[in-house]
């Protein structure tokens, strides 16, 4: 706590200076995707991690809102016009989007209002050019680099962590970056917490909970609670950036085990109905198989 | 011959009890799922008619990563004979 305070204000005044130019203005609100992507540009990011930036090309992180239309359809035209019968607005769209792409925090109201309907065009037109044309836009907006590594590195715990500095790139470590930018160290961004933040049941502004997952619920209670210590990050980033999970076949093997057990056997005479001869020995057998939960939460879930 | 087949899932429920798929919808779940650090014992018993010689007994764990994609993630399979009298 002390020590990055400290070094925000060490450092403060060499972020504003070498920063990304985009960080330097978050203060106003973004009117167009572009604008909203150029305030957290993170093109630079590739020329020094270069291997990260792959990984993460291939994770869902990289593709966080088109990957989801489907249900984030579902929430505009089912929840929101439906069911509460309310207005579509920015506050409403965080529900899914501080998630999903949590740069919309930063986008004006008619922004966020206007990516909502681009969504639901996306996934209503699929396939033809208006559906086309808003999934490339919408393919814009992911859970980036400056997604975690600035935006969430401190959320966790706001108040003992302090404010989050705009400009800087916390990392797990801290490491320097050179003139390339300012580096905090965030043990936040080591922890379960930290993942938790979106992988679990995400509670709004205004209470409402939403339960697109309960991976930490199980996590804390079960696994956690029976004396499990590993992290998400411990087994989800042993690929790197591509946070391998569900969807990543080996990943599920690794957290599966799968013991089968054949014990053939022949069972009494005149026990079993509808056989060819219910006085004869009837051919029988007894599968035993032991299924071993080796992840850090409930399967499946997610 | 035989078929059987054991379901491990979540039930999402809202807030009057009704199963729910909508993230805003679910407040509560029954958990149906294999649970960490545990193993879980699943018994089949099987009889086969009294003229059969051989089977082919195949386990297979199927995972669903969604209603549209599933993989199998493992596949035993065990033939045994019987002496038949």
């Amino acid at each position: 706590m002390r020590k990055i305070r400290l070094l925000i204000l060490l450092f403060v005044g060499a972020a504003l200076m070498w920063g990304p130019v985009s960080l330097q203005a978050m203060d106003k609100e973004a009117n167009t995707i572009d604008e909203l992507v150029s305030m957290f540009d993170e093109s630079s990011c590739i020329d020094c991690h270069e291997e990260i930036h792959n990984q993460w090309s291939d994770s869902w992180h990289a593709q966080s809102v088109v990957s989801s239309l489907g249900s984030i359809t579902s929430f505009i035209e089912n929840g929101l016009k439906k069911e509460w019968e309310t207005e579509v607005t920015k506050g409403q769209m965080l529900k899914c989007l501080d998630c999903h792409a949590p740069v919309i925090n930063y986008a004006s109201e008619k922004l966020a209002v206007e990516i909502a309907e681009m969504i639901v065009t996306a996934a209503k037109e699929k396939g033809k050019p208006a559906g086309d044309a808003a999934k490339k836009e919408l393919a814009k907006l992911r859970v980036g680099c400056l997604s975690c590594h600035n935006l969430k590195a401190l959320a966790v715990a706001p108040h003992w962590n302090g404010p989050r500095e705009e400009g800087m790139i916390y990392g797990p470590h801290g490491e320097d970056a050179g003139d390339a930018h300012e580096t905090l160290e965030s043990i936040d961004m080591t922890r379960s917490a930290f993942c938790m933040q979106c992988h679990g049941i995400y509670t709004a502004a205004d209470g409402e909970t939403i339960q697109c997952n309960t991976l930490s619920g199980s996590y804390q209670n079960a696994y956690v609670a029976k004396g499990g210590s590993n992290t998400c990050q411990d087994c989800h980033m042993d690929g790197g950036h591509i946070f391998h999970g569900g969807r990543d076949l080996d990943m599920v093997k690794k957290g599966i085990g799968f013991n089968v057990q054949i014990n053939p056997y022949k069972h009494l005479p005149g026990q079993i109905k509808d056989v060819k001869e219910p006085g004869k020995w009837v051919p029988s057998a007894v599968v035993t198989i032991f299924i071993e939960n080796k992840a850090g939460h409930r399967i499946p879930d997610g | 011959m035989f078929s059987d087949q054991k379901k491990y899932f979540e039930i999402g429920r809202d807030m009057e009890g009704r199963m729910r798929y909508g993230a805003w919808q679910i407040k509560e779940i029954v958990d149906l799922t294999l649970q960490p650090m545990e193993i879980k014992k699943e018994q089949f018993m099987m009889n086969f008619d009294t003229d059969v010689e051989n089977v082919e007994i195949e386990a297979v764990l199927t995972y669903f990563v969604s209603g549209k994609k599933k993989d199998v993630v493992y596949s035993i399979k065990e033939n045994i004979a019987f002496d038949i009298d």
